[in-house]
């Protein structure tokens, strides 16, 4: 897609390591990770190298984080073709979402050379990671249409994301599996469809092992309902973009 | 014949002023509790809940293969009415019917992207126009070609001048093979040869059969390109129907308008040294009645008083007809024995007559000037004097037709001959 396109050589134009710069930041979370969670609280990470485990996560995370970040500014930052041009609105946070596949990828390339490091075969439950990635895809654009329409209302939209993203990370079994959550808060994560996204890549590509399949078939009823509603309201509130951005 | 664009009692209201916060929630809850009116405070609060009415209850339709041109002051719902018609905002009542691919041209490389290459915004300008890689792939050399960008094509677009990225923004466009094609205005920027071009390319895009609508302050172009003028005002349609008798009729209103505002004092800041000086100036019909409005072949004059505070020698009245857009049309002078007296000392006026003038539709001002009898030292200067416009057929100059673009109308005769003709000057 061209506008994805735009967005990419946007991104990474006049910059002198270009598309290095799409690992540096998983890399960088995944060093201080392993310093803080693994050599100082000493967090279990079920037998698998640390950060390998960590990185598992982060990826998607991260490919998660940075699309709804720039994706809730979308329609704002191409406010001149909103305005200016007819074409379906939903490009726009689309594209958003689909220039970090290239980063995603760059970042899956290092992980295969991390796991030939750590001396960690692929498995073949490693077939699943495709599914966890298209889950993964459709809730990040869901919530991407939601937050980037209702940010062309209020502004407020905006920083409550980044917020959100911010304290999401920790909410999340990134830097920790999730089964060391206490029971109680236990539904607290299920009902956060990242936890079983990135338990799945973890189980899919770290410990070559069938996902918790309650815990997923929970969260892709959630994501495809968060997808089908925020395509609704999308399609609802385009008509007064024009109007209000 | 099918319609291309309809409109059915369309209208569009906008919310004008700022958007409510959170501040105001609060004022106006505080407001309600202390059993204030609340109207009367979310008005000095900023008008929040202003609105404004682009458009107005428009009917208007479209045939296909139609050239309609847009016309009206700034405001009047022009821009909001391409809109519309392109998408990319609904009426707020009312039903817009469009049959085919619309392009509209709001703002020329909207899509475009500066640190991207003009190359590969030929392609992503050309995807958001619904084009498909392939499309472009066959259009690229023609696209390019149009712009006249070829040298610069893989440079990024941040290095364009505006006129280039313009330019190639419209090349992109109009290759989009579109049905319909909105033009607001955008062929302003761009050289003249550039303009040209465009407006060839719409006439082009006519004859093949698609609709084009076309805004334009430029009376002359909306003349050239469209049959159809569609004169809005106020959110309404104030008249739509054949392109000349509407565009002239717009113009009429617009000089007379302009002209019966302006001031009738003379500029106080004036030139010349000061012993005689121009008291008042007055531009009437043949018939003596004051006059803002000519048309081509009327009769002028200007009437202009003066005052002497000592005795002149020799004095010469200047009346000088300026265009407003190109400059200088006539200096004329009281050179000639007779024309003015050899010595003022005290109050009188001129009188300046241009019978049957061949001027071409256009605004003019006038410069007046009272000099010594060489013309060289300048007594008085009146640099913008009053103001007139030319305007509609009038009863023409000997019989010259109305067509003709140019400053003046100067009588023309063509003659043919068949067979070998002797040149004279050869090119």
């Amino acid at each position: 897609m061209n506008l994805t396109k735009r967005e990419v050589k946007g991104r990474y134009s006049q910059s002198f390591f270009g598309i290095a710069w799409a690992i540096a930041q998983p890399l960088a979370t995944m060093a201080v990770f392993t310093l803080v969670f693994s050599r100082l609280a000493k967090m279990d990470s079920n037998g698998a190298p640390y950060p390998l485990f960590a990185f598992a996560a982060l990826v998607p995370w991260f490919f998660f984080m940075n699309s709804v970040s720039s994706g809730t500014l979308s329609l704002i930052t191409y406010r001149n073709i909103v305005t200016k041009t007819y074409f379906p609105r939903e490009i726009i946070p689309l594209a958003q979402v689909c220039s970090r596949f290239i980063d995603f990828f760059a970042a899956a390339g290092l992980y295969v050379l991390l796991m030939s490091a750590y001396g960690v075969g692929v498995g073949v439950w490693s077939l699943m990671a495709p599914v966890f990635f298209l889950l993964l895809i459709l809730f990040t654009v869901g919530l991407t249409f939601a937050t980037s329409a209702m940010n062309v209302f209020y502004r407020d939209v905006n920083p409550v994301v980044q917020i959100a993203l911010q304290l999401w990370l920790y909410l999340t079994p990134v830097a920790y599996p999730l089964a060391v959550v206490p029971p109680r808060f236990r539904l607290f994560f299920v009902m956060n469809p990242l936890s079983a996204i990135v338990e799945g890549f973890r189980s899919a590509v770290v410990f070559n092992r069938a996902p918790d399949w309650t815990l997923t078939v929970i969260s892709a009823s959630i994501i495809a309902a968060v997808f089908v509603s925020a395509s609704v309201m999308f399609k609802r509130m385009d008509k007064y973009f024009a109007d209000v951005i | 014949m099918p319609l291309a664009i309809q409109l059915d009692r369309v209208t569009k209201r906008y919310r004008a002023g700022r958007s409510r916060t959170v501040v105001d929630l609060i004022g106006s809850n505080i407001d309600r509790m202390r059993g204030k009116a609340q109207d009367v405070h979310s008005v000095t609060r900023g008008r929040i809940d202003t609105v404004i009415w682009a458009l107005r209850d428009v009917n208007f339709d479209v045939p296909e293969a139609a050239g309609v041109g847009v016309i009206g002051r700034n405001g009047a719902g022009k821009t909001t009415l391409l809109k519309l018609i392109s998408r990319v905002t609904w009426p707020t009542s009312g039903h817009v019917r469009v049959a085919g691919r619309v392009v509209s041209l709001i703002e020329l490389g909207a899509g475009f992207h500066p640190e991207l290459t003009g190359r590969e915004n030929v392609y992503l300008g050309g995807g958001l126009f619904g084009l498909t890689r392939r499309d472009i792939d066959r259009q690229f050399d023609r696209i390019v070609e149009f712009a006249d960008v070829a040298r610069l094509i893989d440079t990024p677009m941040k290095r364009y001048s505006s006129g280039l990225y313009a330019r190639l923004g419209f090349s992109v466009a109009i290759h989009a093979n579109p049905d319909i094609v909105l033009v607001d205005e955008v062929l302003a920027v761009g050289d003249a040869a550039f303009r040209r071009r465009a407006l060839e390319a719409l006439r082009q895009l006519m004859t093949e059969g698609k609709t084009v609508l076309f805004i334009s302050h430029d009376m002359w172009n909306v003349r050239r390109l469209c049959d159809q003028v569609l004169w809005m005002e106020e959110g309404r349609v104030r008249a739509y129907g054949a392109a000349a008798e509407i565009a002239e009729r717009y113009m009429s209103e617009v000089n007379v308008q302009a002209l019966a505002n302006q001031s009738t004092a003379l500029q106080s800041h004036r030139g010349g040294t000061g012993e005689i000086r121009y008291t008042g100036v007055e531009i009437v019909d043949a018939a003596g009645r004051a006059s803002v409005l000519f048309a081509p072949g009327d009769t002028l004059v200007v009437r202009a008083s003066y005052q002497a505070d000592r005795p002149v020698a020799r004095p010469v009245f200047q009346v000088a007809v300026i265009d407003v857009d190109t400059g200088l049309v006539i200096t004329t002078a009281t050179s000639r024995p007779g024309d003015a007296p050899d010595r003022v000392d005290a109050s009188g006026s001129i009188e300046c007559r241009f019978p049957r003038m061949p001027l071409r539709p256009r605004q003019y001002v006038l410069r007046l000037a009272i000099t010594d009898s060489h013309q060289l030292a300048s007594y008085d200067l009146v640099s913008a004097g009053p103001r007139f416009a030319v305007s509609g057929r009038g009863t023409g100059v000997d019989g010259l037709a109305d067509e003709e673009d140019g400053l003046v109308s100067l009588p023309f005769e063509f003659a043919h001959h068949t067979g070998d003709v002797r040149v004279f000057h050869q090119a």
